[in-house]
């Protein structure tokens, strides 16, 4: 699908074994607002890297450098092993596709998706033609070409925008948080076919977003940003099977988070020998209920305060000593709010972190 | 029913705003120094003094002079102060965006003596040239108004966009700013060229030794009134809605091309 007029020059060629794009101590800061510190990742052609990060956490900062929108106040960044900090935008081979899409409103769905093509002198035939491809790739059919962009709805705006960076023929591919704005249901249809999308052309794409699930759908590594820093970077099963902080822990979605001192848990009084100070993370479908209150089992008392059926499993919200806990359950599970049971689970199941 | 009244009331609004209209075309008709109807003699004199007479040239081309400058600097300053209070977020600016109106409120005929004492101050003789800043300081405003409505809805995402899809500095600016900004620049220019164009209370102040159109009118009227005055006023009127239409069919065709 890559025409050949539009490949890239000799230099920006892929090299085995060098990272598309290598990030070098890069670091921003607005007046005495430090929004990055010292970020250093390298990212490996064709690979789908997603950062995650809470809002202000400096995800966008970065992704502006990456593309050339922002200057980094210090720090390189290399394209394949070529200086770009100070290349301007639209010298790279980049595309980003915008938070807000950023679409020209002025302008048709078929004048969007040809505008790369147009700002490199191509003949309105060719790139005609070309926008028509790129809108039955998107799955929105050529006969959307004409329509005013104001005019579409929510994923097909998507699909215009996404269509408008493929046209460019990126070599590496920016996704600002594209699909916050969308309903459930279009958002996980457009994560599934950007996948597909990222696989079938090969190329390397860069995302950002607050959720760490759309991360996990999509992503061969997710990069954990907090603060201006990039706290954590792993494969999606690293990331959640051994976060290195509470603060990872926690962005996973609904975990148990405990406090350990001198081989115990002091919350809930139990040993948990041979475990030095700091915390253990405990998976809500890690702990185990025994309805009663027999005293002598291992584990301790909680009482069920709510129970949430969620289709495939069923949650509670637990009352025990360490305060509200949460649970995850087979969803045959029967057991009602107000029940008292006692908790238990397998000590290699609580995961350590030390802050 | 209901209907009949309401094209009733639709032709008596007209009426009541083409009348005055109307009379000043029938004015323009008599031979007689004073406005006075029925006319004892139908006549087209004043419209041959018109065009034969020099003078009627030069007012033209000095409130000419001034309402194209104005327009011209009212759009280019306009646009950029707009796009500073709409674009960016910056310490100072809803006070920036309030302070810029004022000059609206302010009576043109003090405002005009106030900048007729600023001139002699700084020792400028007031001519046309002055007279365009005169206007300026009570146009631009409006303009600047008029441009901003266009620019609140616009997502300058657009233009980082552009950037990033490969366009040059130029090419934003060509291909997404001003096509943008072309119906608030064209309805602001339009806005500023007939506020120039019709002004008596500043132009009055500022123009010194100049004479505009509408000052002419205005000390014709007052003392020495001809039906050269009317004719005047209706070819004035005529020439603008002629202008006005060819305006609207070249948008339109440029439109129709564009599409």
């Amino acid at each position: 699908m890559i025409a050949a007029d539009l490949s890239m020059t000799q230099d920006s060629r892929p090299v085995l074994g060098q990272a598309a794009l290598s990030l070098q101590g890069l670091s921003r800061s607005f007046g005495s607002l430090q929004a990055l510190s010292s970020v250093s990742l390298d990212i490996e052609e064709g690979e789908f890297f997603t950062i995650v990060g809470p809002s202000g956490s400096g995800k966008t900062t970065l992704l502006r450098i990456l593309a050339g929108l922002d200057q980094p106040t210090e720090g390189q960044l290399l394209l394949r092993g070529r200086d770009i900090t100070r290349l301007a935008p639209n010298k790279r081979p980049t595309a980003m596709v915008f938070q807000s899409l950023a679409l020209f409103d002025h302008r048709t769905v078929g004048e969007n998706v040809g505008f790369a093509l147009k700002m490199r002198g191509i003949a309105k035939a060719k790139r005609d033609a070309r926008a028509r491809e790129l809108l039955e790739l998107v799955r929105l059919g050529a006969e959307y070409f004409d329509k005013p962009v104001t005019q579409c709805s929510g994923g097909e705006r998507q699909r215009v925008a996404l269509a408008r960076v493929l046209a460019s023929e990126p070599e590496i591919l920016f996704f600002d948080e594209p699909l916050s704005a969308l309903d459930y249901r279009l958002r996980k249809t457009l994560e599934v076919e950007l996948r597909a999308l990222q696989k079938r052309t090969g190329r390397t794409f860069v995302y950002i977003t607050h959720s760490l699930e759309e991360a996990m759908v999509m992503s061969d590594r997710i990069g954990i940003m907090r603060d201006g820093q990039l706290v954590q970077v792993g494969s999606p099963a690293e990331i959640y099977g051994r976060p290195d902080s509470r603060f990872v822990a926690s962005f996973m979605g609904e975990v148990n988070i405990l406090k350990v001192a001198e081989g115990r848990l002091p919350e809930l009084d139990l040993p948990l020998p041979g475990t030095p100070d700091g915390y253990v993370v405990l998976r809500p479908e890690a702990l185990r209920l025994e309805e009663g209150t027999e005293t002598g089992a291992p584990g301790f008392a909680a009482r069920v305060a709510e129970v949430f059926r969620l289709g495939s499993r069923v949650q509670l919200h637990l009352e025990s000593p360490a305060g509200l806990m949460i649970a995850e359950l087979p969803a045959e599970t029967q057991i009602r709010p107000g029940a008292t049971a006692r908790v238990s689970f397998a000590p290699e199941a609580a995961h350590w972190v030390a802050e | 029913m209901p209907r009949l009244l309401r094209s009733l009331w639709l032709t008596l609004i007209l009426a009541l705003l083409y009348m005055p209209i109307l009379s000043v075309v029938l004015a323009s008709l008599a031979n007689t120094r004073y406005m006075r109807f029925p006319h004892r003699t139908w006549s087209v004199g004043a419209y041959t003094d018109t065009f034969s007479q020099q003078e009627t040239l030069t007012l033209h081309l000095v409130s000419l002079k001034v309402a194209l400058c104005v327009t011209l600097f009212s759009v280019i300053l306009g646009a950029l102060g707009a796009m500073a209070f709409a674009r960016y977020d910056w310490r100072g600016r809803s006070i920036y965006q309030k302070a810029v109106v004022l000059p609206i409120f302010f009576p043109q005929p003090v405002l005009g003596l106030a900048l007729l004492m600023f001139y002699s101050a700084l020792g400028i003789p007031p001519s046309w040239k002055t007279a365009i800043f005169a206007h300026m300081v009570w146009i631009l405003p409006i303009v600047t108004l008029v441009i901003s409505i266009r620019l609140f809805g616009y997502d300058p995402a657009q233009e980082d966009a552009a950037r990033d899809l490969g366009a040059s500095r130029w090419q934003v600016l060509r291909e997404v700013t001003l096509p943008h900004l072309a119906p608030g620049l064209i309805s602001g220019g339009l806005f500023a060229f007939l506020l120039s164009w019709s002004n008596l209370p500043l132009s009055i102040f500022t123009t010194g030794a100049d004479t505009t159109l509408p000052e002419w009118l205005f000390s014709r009227v007052a003392t020495n009134y001809a039906p050269v005055v009317s004719a005047i006023a209706v070819i004035g009127t005529f020439a603008s809605v002629i202008l006005g239409v060819l305006v609207l069919l070249g948008l339109r065709l440029s439109r129709a091309r564009a599409g």
